[in-house]
């Protein structure tokens, strides 16, 4: 509803005229908190003008359209009845519209601002505020104070402190420009009596030592009057005034960002950097799932025997991967090119382990590359291929190999109850004290404060009357797995302090614990427990603060094998698991909704899944069928023509002689993964691959990992 | 198939594969020492760790027809003794499901 003219006149003047070029432009009389309107009668309106426009507008006209004189446009105040933004909303309209003026300033549309602040009849903020505003970017520390008062700030605990921070900013300037006579005047006259914390007092106090401005900033952490600092000041006292009063910065953006996070909290399938295109205001956020790694789009078949562990380089551009057939392959990966043409190449295939490779772990420059095969620990180099040296520090089976956040060095940890730290070139640094459990997997968190470890005790005897209970059991594994006499181990998680290298925390669980991952924060552990004669096996998320389990994923299978898992995705959103029925499973991290169960490997395990740190939309994993399988998005083409199957297509484009049926890989040229090059070297992996599995499937137990044949007898050899 | 870590017993006599020594046995779970294998006397256990079992076949023993697997180190691969599948005999029955160790290819680990 429009006002009638009178009304117009006096809304009018609250700003026009005189206001306009002003800046900040909210020189205007009433803060009229709320939608007065109707609380004015027509005419009366005196006391809100300002005098000088009143003539201007006034009269104008009986329609209510805006007038224009002397440059300045007049704008007519809108009335609206009720409070709220829509008669069905609870967005009280005066908080919206001050906020949406707040944000025109921000941006610099001064002039809509003030329009808005007449139509409207509410005002950003009343001129005390802005004084207020002007004292601190000023520095008229002597009228700041009463400003604050006039704001609303009540003597008690909120003035003490907001006095603090201003004599604090003073007295830094004060030092910063040289005038130690009048720092020290505030330090003594305004400071001392505020009774503040010795401790804080003499930090500020030792600051007259400064040598020079830059040392100043540089030990407190600040930028100087002429930085940001006064702004942050500003901020930091905006705890003590009334959000009403003095809106905190840029509020609708505040809100708008927390709009985006509960979206994004809601996106299952979330795995977009935050910049980027894919947000917007007009809709919702969604990621489309056919964005999400969930087809293969190769298959690397040059292992001879199962491929147990698998990982990344930091570039991502390399693959490692550790296999049951004692060699870890280096593969190398073309990631900048379509996925349809990529090529995956063994770079190098590393021999000389004498039993089978149980892990792999890059250096952070990646120019090394560690293995570990029973009880050693082998260095390559992964630029030659070389082998660098070999550690025979421990005396049982190499578990993990973690290197340190800073690229110093790394720790390994086995089942002969060691954990040695060593340096990046091999030298023995120092041996932990022996651990309670047989590690089976470690890892240092990206921090540098603590070390996760998980582990098994001995398996303790029997109790007599349950002899014979267990008869048969231990039969069930092909590994010998079977506990004996049906008892399980028990198990354990042990979070180190890294420094003291004393245990911080230990939490008893039952069935084994084969893997370990910390989370980029540092703050959380996931960690894989079988489900061995016990409970059903479960992914357990750990705060390594507390100990506590945040989250559970289940859904896969594990009872007797090491099966890992990781983080995934953009800000580690996603949770990736290998798993004894042959499929990949993932999981949304923060409801624990299983998203994803991915068939495509042959029998047996899926031993192990890597995330590619370099690509959020590739990840790798690797099984007992002796294959390593990349995953990506369907690419958009076979979306369209093939729809619901686009990843049968796609191994078969790119396999050539491969054809997927159910999961499993038909006999011919099975070897053959790739259509690369074919000199003498790819023609024997064809060979060898292919002599491996006869015609069964993959997996079959007519494998021979000594058939090795067509790389030459050196410990590595660069194929293509 | 797949990867598993080997087992690691503990109590007061711990039997060990005579070539790596790899945890096989307690004598907790010792049943009869009153065994004979190919190389001399042999252990009966109601459970072993980290062996493999190879193929069954059918082995006449003195004490009657047995179906038997041999077993092997999980580690190295050395034959360590038989578990017995199936007894033909009625008064051999107990014998079933249950796992020979032959003493000579046995150290004691700790």
């Amino acid at each position: 509803m429009r006002l009638t003219e009178s009304d117009i006149d006096s809304a009018l003047s609250v700003s026009l005229d005189s206001t306009i070029d002003t800046e900040p432009p909210f020189s205007a009389g009433p803060s009229n908190g709320h939608n007065g309107i109707s609380t004015k009668s027509n005419g009366v309106s005196v006391p809100y003008t300002n005098g000088s426009s009143s003539k201007g507008v006034a009269h104008d006209g009986l329609d209510g359209h805006i007038s224009t004189r002397n440059g300045s446009s007049s704008v007519a105040r809108v009335s609206l009845p009720g409070r709220t933004l829509y008669d069905d909303s609870y967005v009280d309209r005066e908080e919206f519209v001050r906020l949406v003026i707040q944000s025109l300033r921000d941006v610099g549309y001064m002039e809509s601002a003030t329009t808005l602040e007449a139509e409207s009849g509410y005002i950003m903020e009343t001129p005390e505020v802005a004084e207020f505003r002007r004292c601190i970017l000023d520095a008229s520390w002597d009228s700041a104070e009463a400003a604050l008062v006039r704001l609303g700030v009540t003597e008690g605990e909120g003035l003490w402190e907001a006095r603090f921070l201003i004599a604090k900013q003073k007295y830094l300037e004060y030092l910063e420009a040289g005038k130690t006579t009048a720092a020290l005047h505030v330090l003594r006259n305004e400071l001392a009596p505020l009774n503040p914390e010795l401790d804080h007092l003499h930090a500020l106090s030792s600051l007259m030592m400064c040598s020079d401005p830059a040392d100043l900033r540089q030990q407190v952490g600040w930028d100087g009057a002429s930085g940001s600092s006064r702004r942050r000041l500003l901020m930091d006292l905006q705890r003590y005034i009334p959000s009403s009063v003095m809106i905190p910065q840029r509020r609708f953006a505040t809100l708008l960002e927390q709009a985006r996070a509960y979206q994004q909290s809601r996106c299952l399938y979330h795995n977009v950097p935050l910049r980027n295109q894919s947000y917007s205001l007009y809709t919702d956020h969604i990621c489309d799932r056919n964005a999400f790694p969930r087809v293969t789009t190769a298959v690397l078949s040059v292992h001879e025997d199962e491929v147990w562990n698998l990982e990344w380089s930091h570039s991502g551009r390399f693959l490692a991967t550790a296999s049951k057939d004692k060699t870890a392959i280096i593969w190398r990966v073309e990631l900048d090119k379509d996925p349809r043409y990529r090529a995956y190449a063994p770079e190098f295939i590393l021999r000389d382990h004498e039993y089978p490779v149980g892990c792999v772990s890059w250096s952070l420059d990646d120019s090394i590359l560690l293995t570990a095969s029973e009880h050693r620990i082998t260095l390559w180099n992964s630029r030659t291929g070389l082998k660098v040296r070999s550690l025979e520090q421990h005396t049982d089976v190499v578990t993990a190999l973690a290197w340190l956040p800073d690229g110093s060095g790394f720790i390994s940890g086995g089942l002969d109850r060691k954990i040695i730290l060593w340096d990046a070139d091999g030298k023995l640094r120092d041996s932990w004290a022996r651990t309670p459990i047989r590690v089976t997997d470690l890892q240092v968190t990206p921090d540098f404060t603590r070390l996760v470890a998980v582990g098994m005790y001995d398996m303790m005897p029997p109790p007599p009357d349950a002899a014979g209970a267990g008869a048969g059991v231990a039969g069930a594994g092909a590994g010998g797995a079977g506990a004996a006499g049906g008892r399980v181990a028990e198990t354990r998680i042990i979070i180190y302090d890294l420094s003291t290298k004393q245990p911080e925390l230990s939490i008893r669980l039952e069935g084994e614990l084969t893997s370990v991952k910390v989370s980029q924060d540092s703050q959380y552990a996931l960690i894989n427990r079988a489900s061995e004669n016990g409970p059903p096996a479960e992914i357990h998320l750990i705060d390594l603060s507390n100990g506590r389990v945040v989250r559970k994923y289940v859904g896969h299978s594990q009872s007797k094998h090491v099966i890992r898992s990781c983080f995934g995705g953009v800000e580690e959103n996603f949770i990736l698991s290998g798993s004894e029925d042959g499929k990949v499973y993932i999981w949304h991290r923060e409801t624990g909704v299983l998203l994803e169960e991915l068939a495509g490997h042959g029998e047996g395990s899926v031993n192990s899944v890597a995330w590619n740190p370099a690509n959020e939309r590739m990840f790798a994993s690797c099984s007992d069928d002796r294959t390593v399988r990349i995953w990506e998005a369907p690419p958009a083409e076979a979306l369209s023509v093939f729809g619901a199957a686009p990843a049968e297509r796609v191994d078969q484009e790119r396999d050539g002689g491969h054809e997927m049926e159910n999961g499993k890989l038909s006999g011919k040229g099975k070897g053959r993964w790739d259509a690369g090059p074919s000199g003498s070297g790819s023609g024997s992996t064809s060979t060898a691959g292919a002599s491996g599995s006869g015609s069964g499937a993959v997996g079959g137990s007519s494998s021979s990992p000594d058939a090795e044949s067509g790389y030459g007898l050196g410990s590595t050899t660069a194929l293509f | 198939m797949g990867m598993s870590y080997r087992r690691y017993l503990s109590g007061a006599r711990i039997y060990g594969c005579c070539k790596c020594r790899t945890h096989l046995a307690t004598i907790h779970s010792m049943i009869s020492r009153a065994f004979n294998g190919q190389h001399g006397r042999a252990y009966l256990f109601d459970g072993v760790v980290n062996v493999i079992e190879g193929e069954p076949n059918d082995r006449q023993m003195t004490t009657g027809n047995h179906t038997v697997r041999d077993i092997y180190c999980v580690k190295c691969g050395q034959t360590l003794g038989w578990k017995y599948d199936y007894a033909y005999e009625p008064s051999q029955k107990y014998k079933e499901g249950k796992y020979i160790l032959e003493r000579n290819l046995l150290v004691d680990v700790q």
